[in-house]
């Protein structure tokens, strides 16, 4: 009778999901109400995770439970940790969860509200929460390895060598344009500035707090910091309101560039007590409340979605970034539907701390499809604004005609209708001067959350409130990823550098610690400040190129899971992971041709550069804007160049991958896991964590 | 009604560890009571030690993502 009720539960769940799911689809003409939204996604992650998990966890993979995961063999109290599954999921969440699955489908509303939304569910479900949940457990059954060294020892040298080059390319490009978010977000916002700008004072007391006066004592620490952040949000409409200290904190975006630059410097070199891991535990606690806010407000709320299914920019004309939807959507939301940066955090702590090997199907897949969810609710956020405003705020100056009437007249050309006193009063609003031009995802996103965020508390009155609570919130966590990544990346430079110079490797070393932060910084600094100089936006170039960068080693990671599958014995069900990496190359490979050879200027980068090289010889640029036209050209070719380069490195390791895999199936070679030793576990079936089996 | 708040109790208890492991501040805790550290010849850090050397570790590879 039970499993009756089980399976009529089921077929109810799938039925409505199925009929979200072609509401949101079908649906023509007035807005749709957002519970659609959520609905067809909530049912969809259910039913994947009921079906497609159990079936990826218990045909694919065969969890075995009755075997010791690395943290009982290895138990440390430091990297290997017994921890409960409740916990760990959240760990996990927190680290895999950034600003991607905010910024890339706000970008991509662009297209409509459609294919973003059914390319973040499906995309989760069949490819990012695969991809995730099968790397986990590759790594839990060889002692916590990272993707690189499995890559090496499964694949090939030069498989772990180009792993390890797409991670420190996908930092590079993913710190700057991160960092080209934050420039956006707080250009010519002084109440912005000021409250971001706070924020490190705040973690460096957290730092000396916790390291002097109550070692290691992060709860309250980080009571005490929100407290102080919140007011400082509210502190920062004063700031604005002050015509002296709203000088001081209104910054172009050249000067705010190198403000991050310099911070991200401090970040790698400064001991990691100080100012990162403060900021980090600031960031965790605002990242988790605005989340959960986010979703309550718009279960409360259920604002109509008032873009459309489709726009007309799907045929590739778009003013965000340029491109059609195959292969532009695909590569804009990366994290929220597949993102291979989540295969380090898959391979690195989260393994070293999982008590069973069947929790890695509620921690890795599960995380995911949550990850994915807050991606869903991004793009309600961005959808449920006038489109005419969305593109007023995410269109740079120089497809629109600069701000104004001008501006206003070209959105409403294109069938979004906008008067120019819609944006002033929304700027005014929100407490902001401007709210044109303001590309990169951040502001809109803001935009969106404080219409739900006042419509659940305080209406308009606390709107600016709200929405600079949004945009500290975005910043904040954008800051912790680009600090933390800076300093992983100054240990790759050194690394690296220890392979011609012993001492340069010492990570205790001065001189080393403040070339190598220099060198990491000064490389995603460049691509930064190319971003902000550049007349179409920045994140035109910047975002595909991120994209395309995480894409690639998403299917590096799904080329290590099919091997050893394939190695495994499961050469039946290698399609759950040879599809989704099929799907990637294909996506990543069209976008990198079309990137580079595209003979519109705004999507190819050579074109581009050949237009700006037309317009010097045909004497269209003042002589005193040459040399800076010159440097557009050179960027543009490095862009192409660096391109070029990620996807000559997928095709030479699907190139490598097929020789391997064709070695394997022939018998040429013998396929030898390498996997550590079967040991039966000690601990009993309900044993639940370290403190939590103290019960 | 004992029973609701017996079970209260012990949810809002487990809460409160989950969280004091979730965001670190049961982490020293967690290796003074580890196998590894009672079975090692090692000296036993003091906890503020514990913390510098645990976010140093922590902080050397990725662990965050985009």
């Amino acid at each position: 009778m039970k499993r009756i009720f089980s399976i009529v539960g089921w077929i109810a769940v799938a039925v409505l999901g199925a009929g979200a799911l072609g509401s949101i689809a079908l649906h023509r003409g007035e807005p749709l109400n957002a519970t659609w939204f959520v609905v067809a996604a909530v049912c969809c992650y259910l039913v994947a995770y009921r079906l497609y998990s159990a079936f990826v966890a218990a045909k694919v993979l065969a969890l075995d439970d009755t075997r010791a995961t690395p943290c009982e063999r290895h138990d440390d109290g430091r990297d290997f940790v017994p921890t409960n599954k409740w916990v760990l999921f959240g760990h996990h969440f927190a680290a895999i969860a950034g600003p991607g699955p905010l910024v890339g489908p706000t970008l991509a509303a662009q297209f409509g509200y459609l294919p973003g939304t059914l390319w973040l569910i499906a995309g989760a479900a069949f490819a990012g929460c695969v991809q995730d949940f099968v790397i986990l457990f590759c790594s839990i059954r060889r002692d916590g390895k990272s993707i690189g060294q499995m890559a090496r020892e499964e694949v090939s040298e030069r498989g772990g060598f180009i792993a390890q080059l797409a991670v420190l390319a996908i930092m590079t490009i993913l710190l700057a344009v991160i960092g080209l978010v934050v420039v956006n977000a707080l250009k010519s916002s002084p109440w912005a500035t000021f409250t971001l700008a706070m924020t490190i004072p705040i973690a460096l007391l957290l730092g000396l707090y916790l390291r002097f006066v109550r070692p290691g004592r992060v709860l309250e620490a980080s009571v005490m910091g929100v407290a102080l952040v919140l007011f400082v949000v509210v502190a920062g409409q004063w700031v604005a309101d002050s015509p002296s200290w709203s000088r001081v904190f209104t910054l172009s975006g050249i000067a705010l560039a190198f403000a991050i630059i310099a911070y991200g410097f401090a970040a790698s070199a400064l001991p990691v007590w100080l100012l990162l891991a403060p900021r980090d535990y600031l960031s965790a606690f605002i990242k988790a409340g605005a989340i959960f806010s986010l979703a309550a407000g718009i279960l409360f709320v259920r604002p109509q979605v008032l873009m459309p299914p489709l726009t007309r920019f799907i045929d590739g004309t778009g003013p965000v970034f340029a491109g059609k939807i195959f292969p532009f959507c695909f590569i804009t939301i990366a994290c929220g539907a597949i993102s291979g940066f989540h295969s380090l955090i898959s391979s690195g702590t989260t393994p070293k701390m999982i008590l069973r090997e069947s929790h890695a199907r509620f921690i890795g897949y599960g995380a995911m499809l949550l990850e994915s969810f807050v991606g869903v609710m991004a793009m309600v956020a961005a959808c449920a604004m006038p489109p005419g405003v969305y593109f007023a705020i995410n269109s740079p100056p120089s497809i629109v005609g600069g701000a104004g009437d001008a501006a206003a007249a070209t959105i409403s050309g294109w069938g979004y209708p906008l008067q120019a006193q819609t944006m002033t009063d929304l700027a005014h609003k929100v407490g902001e001067i401007t709210l044109w031009n303001r590309a990169g995802g951040a502001p809109s996103l803001a935009v969106g959350m404080a219409q739900i965020f006042s419509n659940t508390i305080g209406g308009e009155r606390l709107l600016s409130i709200w929405y600079h609570f949004a945009i500290m919130f975005e910043a904040l966590f954008i800051l912790t990823v680009l600090d933390a990544g800076t300093r992983v990346g100054r240990f790759m430079v050194q690394d690296l550098g220890a392979r011609f110079w012993k001492p340069f490797g010492r990570t205790g070393w001065m001189p080393g610690v403040l070339l190598s932060s220099a060198i990491i910084v000064a490389l995603w600094g460049y691509f930064l400040y190319q971003g902000v100089v550049d007349p179409l936006g920045g994140i035109n170039s910047l975002w595909p190129l991120f994209g395309i960068s995480n894409q690639l080693l998403a299917a590096v990671a799904l080329v290590v899971a099919t091997t050893i599958l394939m190695k495994m014995g499961r050469l039946k069900w290698i399609w759950v992971t040879l599809l989704p990496m099929a799907w990637l190359v294909t996506i990543t490979m069209t976008a990198s041709y079309q990137k580079i050879f595209d003979a519109n200027p705004r999507i190819g980068f050579l074109a581009y550069a050949k237009a700006l090289a037309a317009q010097i010889a045909a004497g269209k640029i003042p002589t005193e804007r040459i040399a800076e036209t010159q440097r557009l050209i050179f960027n543009q070719r490095l862009d192409a160049g660096v391109t070029g380069v990620l996807a000559a490195m997928i095709l030479v390791l699907i190139v490598e991958a097929l020789a391997h895999w064709y070695a394997i199936l022939s018998r040429r070679k013998e396929s030898a896991l390498h996997e550590s030793p079967y040991i039966a576990t000690r601990w009993a079936a309900d044993y639940s964590g370290a403190s939590h089996g103290d019960d | 009604m004992r029973h609701a708040a017996k079970s209260a109790s012990r949810f809002l208890r487990r809460f409160w560890r989950g969280l004091r492991e979730w965001c670190g501040d049961a982490a020293y805790e967690s290796y003074l009571r580890s196998k590894g550290r009672r079975s090692s010849s090692c000296r036993t850090l003091s906890p503020a030690e514990f913390y510098v050397e645990q976010l140093n570790r922590r902080y050397s590879k990725p662990n965050r993502c985009c």
